[in-house]
């Protein structure tokens, strides 16, 4: 993947405040792997950290936390150094004001749920949040009182993820969090991530090797591969950058957008989403929601057909018309990037239905897909 | 004549006492830091922790014997500064009884220290907690049936202890004599009687103190449930 990877290295740009940043000039070295990081972090509402097994996602979330020992480099967190190896700089992880929530949740099994929060809450130095607050956000009122053993992982996730908050920490590490929940769990949690991250204001670093989830929480977006940032940016961009890397088995190429909502429920439980002034795009929702005024979701490149008419009498409701972007080849399939106003949609068709329909550049086209096709999980 | 062996008693329990206060001081951060040790020197330091088991206790004895008296520097020293002979003194039977029994407390605790491991303590850093508090917060609690265990071993193994107190201790009685010395001193004396006696009280004595250790384990609270295991692991799993 890395090969691939390395030729599209050209970063995204991401407009970066001066206001606070996390700004990492790392190199961790052991036998087998080589980290070398060098990139400053906007600490701004949830930045995604994307990688397979062994790309050091993990190992960079130990090194910004201080469990990393054998570290040369310089991480500097707002305005406070963390670490400056020249300087002989290493401030211990008791020192650092930075959170954790690791996979397996790393309760205290002698003490209670709330006996887990009050270890935070003990030895936090500001003390500014509340304990009831923190135990609503994260819906732990009815188990308090439960030794944490007894509780499921979701529950006990919510749990670390409360304790780690409770420590009011300047920057909140997500190691895999939702890596072993079932997908309620997971979707529950991510919501929850979302609310404390815009209520709290507290801005996190969320690893995980689902694209899925990191696209729909996250505002930035850093891939690693093999110890290196491959590419970072804002959090679409990048994902359409993945569409054309070799690497398909793995990933599955999506086009991602955040959509202003239009219509809520048209009273056969589809939303409307503004595509552009012109077009709108439907999909499955009924569930309530909290006022959010756009919305994130994604439609798979496989979900979505080419027609070189529009169809008039089809049951699939989106109907998007643009222009053919780019034709790449992949194995028997072909990616085909269709240009809608400022939008591009990616399309996974087979070879022979390029060559049925004689595509080429620039041709107008009508992709199709079902609501069912645009997917959104948190909300 | 009773209260001799009464003497020798308050002598045992007094040194017993005294060693596993010593042994849990000097024996907790041994254990935590033979738990962490990564170096090839390891071993050998837990091969001299652990000599004790194997050694005839004589041979430990003989070699304390040496160092303890005036003409060593062990034993100059420590009549420099207490003014004491160390050899045949209270101070000496105690000191032998912590290297006696020391694999007693080291070796439950280095286990103890080494399952628990590093995630929890990388836990508790996190939430802003030092070594020391974060000893107290979650290695006691966490650990506290192998203290309990360390402890009663180290008190139970000192009491027991024969061979290396008859050679560094002697028989000076309110000073080195203690029940095993005593039960051995009836028995030359052929007054089976008392020898009986002593023997019947630190026979049950062990198995009152054994039971009450394996009691004070007991697992308290349900094993830990098996936390779920990592599935969904492929992106594939969020499309059904």
């Amino acid at each position: 993947m890395s090969r691939t990877l390395h030729n599209h290295a050209l970063l995204s740009e991401v407009p970066i405040e001066n206001s606070s940043q996390l700004d990492i000039k790392i190199n961790v070295s052991y036998q087998q792997f080589d980290l070398t990081i060098e990139l400053p972090i906007p600490l701004k509402g949830i930045t995604g950290i994307f990688g397979h097994s062994a790309s050091g996602k993990s190992t960079l979330l130990r090194a910004i936390a201080g469990l990393e020992q054998t570290l040369e480099g310089e991480i500097t967190l707002a305005d406070k150094k963390l670490v400056d190896t020249k300087q002989g700089i290493y401030l211990k992880p008791e020192k650092r004001q930075v959170g954790l929530v690791f996979q397996n949740s790393r309760l205290f099994d002698h003490l209670t749920v709330l006996g887990n929060l009050e270890y935070a809450v003990k030895r936090c130095k500001n003390s500014k949040l509340s304990l009831d607050e923190i135990i609503k956000l994260t819906e732990l009122t009815t188990v308090l009182e439960h030794r944490v053993t007894e509780l499921s992982g979701g529950q006990q996730q919510r749990v670390a993820l409360a304790r780690a908050i409770l420590a009011e920490p300047k920057l909140l590490l997500l190691d895999e969090p939702l890596s072993a929940l079932d997908q309620h769990s997971k979707t529950q949690l991510l919501r929850m991530m979302l609310k404390i991250q815009k209520n709290l204001n507290l801005p996190m670093l969320y690893v995980s090797h689902s694209l899925d989830e990191l696209q729909q929480v996250c505002d930035t977006l850093i891939v690693m591969a093999k110890g290196n940032v491959v590419d970072f940016g804002n959090i679409h961009q990048v994902i359409h950058k993945l569409n054309s890397y070799d690497d398909i088995d793995i990933m599955h190429q999506k086009t991602s957008l955040s959509l202003p909502i239009k219509q809520f429920d048209n009273g056969h439980g589809l939303t409307t989403l503004a595509l552009n002034a012109k077009q709108d795009i439907l999909l499955q929702m009924s569930e309530d929601f909290e006022q959010q005024t756009l919305l994130r979701c994604f439609i798979l490149a496989s979900d979505i057909s080419i027609s070189l008419t529009e169809a008039s009498n089809s049951s699939i409701v989106n109907h998007i018309c643009g222009s053919i972007k780019k034709i790449s080849h992949q194995k028997n399939n072909v990616l085909v990037t269709v240009h809608c106003n400022s939008q591009d949609f990616f399309v996974m068709i087979s070879a022979f239905s390029l060559q049925k329909l004689s595509l080429t550049i620039k041709q107008q086209v009508y992709l199709q897909f079902k609501a069912g096709a645009v997917r959104t999980f948190i909300h | 004549m009773i209260n001799s062996d009464l003497q020798a008693l308050i002598t045992t329990l007094e040194m017993a006492a005294l060693t596993t206060v010593i042994l849990l001081i000097i024996g907790t951060p041994l254990a935590w830091y033979l738990a962490k040790m990564t170096s090839r020197f390891k071993v050998i330091i837990e091969a001299v922790v652990a000599l004790p088991l194997v050694l005839p206790p004589t041979v430990l004895g003989f070699y304390l014997l040496i160092a303890f008296s005036p003409e060593h520097l062990p034993g100059q020293l420590w009549q420099q500064t207490t003014g004491q002979q160390l050899a045949f003194s209270f101070s000496a039977i105690v000191i032998g009884s912590v290297l006696y029994s020391l694999p007693f407390v080291v070796q439950p605790l280095q286990k103890a220290f080494e399952q628990l491991g590093d995630s929890l303590l990388e836990a508790g850093a996190l939430l802003g907690a030092g070594p020391l508090d974060r000893f107290f917060s979650i290695v006691l609690p966490l650990t506290k049936a192998s203290f309990i265990t360390a402890a009663s071993l180290g008190f139970a193994h000192t009491v027991g202890e024969f061979g290396v107190i008859l050679m560094i201790g002697g028989n000076i009685p309110g000073e080195t004599r203690v029940l095993s010395i005593a039960l051995f001193d009836h028995v030359e004396a052929f007054d089976y009687a008392r020898a009986h006696l002593l023997a019947i009280s630190l026979l049950i004595g062990s198995m009152v103190l054994l039971a009450a250790i394996y009691w004070l384990n007991l697992p308290k609270r349900p094993q830990h449930k098996t936390k779920a295991v990592k599935v969904d692991q492929k992106e594939s799993s969020t499309y059904e």
